[in-house]
């Protein structure tokens, strides 16, 4: 369980996260989605303690992170895939950290094994693709077998095979009961692996969701609509308080009304109709009409 | 459960995986003796020429003016303990890992003594032997006065000022800054406030110096030096001074900001 309350974070005059408050609970996969500049890291950081806040606390399983005796066994974080010295092996980096907390080093070949990185254990880190860089700081975070996880943007630089492998990878953590919190500025990376979704935008939390409620709640349904009549079908609708544009003559986008609605409204006047199409809003959409006011950098 | 010598192994692990580590030593002790052994040839050409055979204090200088180097050698070792992580961004790792953060400087500073110290009393008794091996038969011998202590001088001040460039290097966290500010303390300061202090202040100044106080411990009889020293005890003590205050300041400030 990690707790966030009303954590905020400015940098000079600028506050990259504002307020902010959210929990994720263990046993699911909990998406941390905003654009590039969001306040995601800033906000990342400040759990495990590497930022300070300017105000407000966050906690892991009860405290905050660095009150926990043995911080590994507590979270793993990915923060950063280059968190590592490039003439250091592998498992030489891994042992290090495994050995601040009398983790044995057992443990360490069990996670190389477990990230698909056993046979370049003895390599320096250095020589490591983005992609095994990924897959070195996964490990590193897995090594204290962690009751929960963190991690920022995990596939990035990874191909096909490994974005998979790290979809399924969380999705077992999870069923396993720990807690995950996996950030991400990808809705479509989000929507098949995460089932709750925690939303920045400016570093203020805009949603605090299951993907189910969020296409429910900010996807504005609309209706295409293709008609001969168009002007009067159009009078017809707005008279029932119905909003509708036009992109083309003879074709209705309507919202406020759905499709069985439009159509008998349509019998009702006798106008005769050539299309209709329920359009349902997509989960990219959702997020992008979330974030829309929210983004940072374009 | 994180404990301090567990912290302490794990920067043990760190220091000796690094190839960079047994080079830096490795070449630096090789080339301080070589320079010792080089100096003191040249030394018993220059007597057998019908120069003066040198003093106490001239033999045992002649010996360890190597150790000058080696004390920027460890000082910006020391310096790379602490920005090599922050330069390779392995600092966050070291620091998810021990949240409290001072355990993994103080262990640093461990296991650099612990280091460094057994290579320094080579490779300060490796100069003074091969250099007075050579000099010959007016060179200094170890049961001459203030030789042992000398000899052990210059062990431990190349590795005070390797905890000192620690302290800089978790200071300013970037290793172009840290070595140029490591650079100046040791070599610049000296040279720029001499001139700078009326006469009488640079006597009571110029003996605090790092650089100074450093020569001083590996000195006999004050070394001959442009400077008025401490005692080699005194001028210890005042080095010891230097590296706590440093590494006081870095950690009051590390656990302060932002990683």
């Amino acid at each position: 369980m990690i707790e966030v309350r009303a954590l905020s974070k400015r940098f000079g005059d600028k506050l990259a996260v504002d307020q902010l408050s959210f929990t994720v609970k263990p046993g699911q996969v909990t998406g941390f989605l905003g654009p590039n500049g969001a306040g995601k890291s800033t906000t990342m950081r400040m759990i495990v303690g590497l930022d300070r806040p300017s105000d407000g606390v966050a906690t892991v399983n009860g405290r905050a992170y660095r009150e926990h005796g043995a911080p590994l066994r507590q979270m793993g974080a990915l923060l950063d895939a280059k968190s590592v010295h490039k003439g250091r092996t592998a498992r030489s980096h891994l042992l290090a950290l495994a050995q601040t907390h009398g983790i044995p080093a057992a443990r360490v070949d069990e996670v190389l094994g477990m990230v698909g990185l056993e046979s370049a254990a003895r390599r320096r880190a250095g020589s490591f693709s983005l992609g095994m860089g990924q897959r070195l700081g996964i490990a590193a975070a897995l090594l204290g077998d962690p009751a929960a996880v963190i991690l920022d943007e995990p596939v990035n630089g990874l191909d096909p095979d490994g974005v998979l492998w790290v979809r399924n990878l969380l999705k077992g953590l999870a069923a396993e009961g720990r807690t995950v919190l996996v950030s991400s500025h990808l809705m479509s990376e989000m929507a098949v692996t995460a089932e709750h979704l925690v939303i920045i935008g400016r570093g203020r939390l805009l949603a605090d969701t299951t993907v189910d409620d969020l296409i429910a709640r900010v996807a504005v349904g609309s209706v295409l609509v293709r008609t001969p009549e168009a002007t009067a079908l159009r009078d017809a609708l707005v008279a029932g308080r119905a909003t509708v544009t036009s992109a083309e003559p003879g074709l209705l986008q309507v919202s406020g009304a759905s499709a069985a609605e439009i159509g008998d409204l349509a019998r009702r006047h006798g106008i005769a109709l050539h299309e209709l199409t329920p359009r349902r809003a997509s989960l990219e959409e959702a997020y992008m009409e979330l974030t829309r006011t929210a983004v940072e950098y374009q | 459960m994180i404990t301090f010598p567990r912290v302490a192994r794990a920067e043990w692990t760190k220091l000796v995986s690094l190839r960079s580590t047994w080079i830096t030593l490795g070449a630096a002790s090789v080339l301080a003796i070589g320079l010792a052994g080089l100096i003191g040839y040249a030394v018993h050409r220059s007597i057998e020429g019908g120069e003066p055979p040198l003093t106490l204090a001239q033999a045992v200088g002649t010996a360890f003016l190597p150790i000058d180097l080696f004390v920027l050698v460890l000082g910006v070792f020391g310096v790379l303990q602490m920005t090599g992580e922050y330069g390779s961004g392995l600092i966050r790792a070291t620091f998810t890992a021990v949240p409290r953060r001072w355990p993994v400087v103080a262990a640093k500073a461990v296991v650099l003594t612990v280091l460094t110290l057994p290579v320094m009393a080579v490779t300060a008794l490796g100069s003074f032997l091969l250099c007075q091996a050579l000099i010959g038969d007016t060179g200094a011998g170890l049961g001459d006065p203030g030789v042992p202590r000398a000899i052990a001088g210059a062990a431990v001040c190349p590795v005070l000022m390797g905890l000192l460039g620690l302290g800089i290097g978790t200071l300013l966290r970037h290793t172009a800054g840290a070595i140029t500010t490591l650079v100046a303390a040791l070599f610049v300061i000296p040279v720029l406030l001499g001139p700078a202090l009326p006469n009488d202040w640079e006597k009571n100044v110029m003996k605090y110096v790092p650089t100074v106080a450093g020569q001083a411990m590996y000195s006999v009889g004050g070394g001959g030096g442009p400077f008025e020293t401490l005692s080699p005890g005194a001028s210890a003590a005042v080095m010891v001074g230097w590296v706590a205050l440093v590494l006081t300041g870095a950690l009051a400030l590390l656990i302060r900001r932002d990683a």
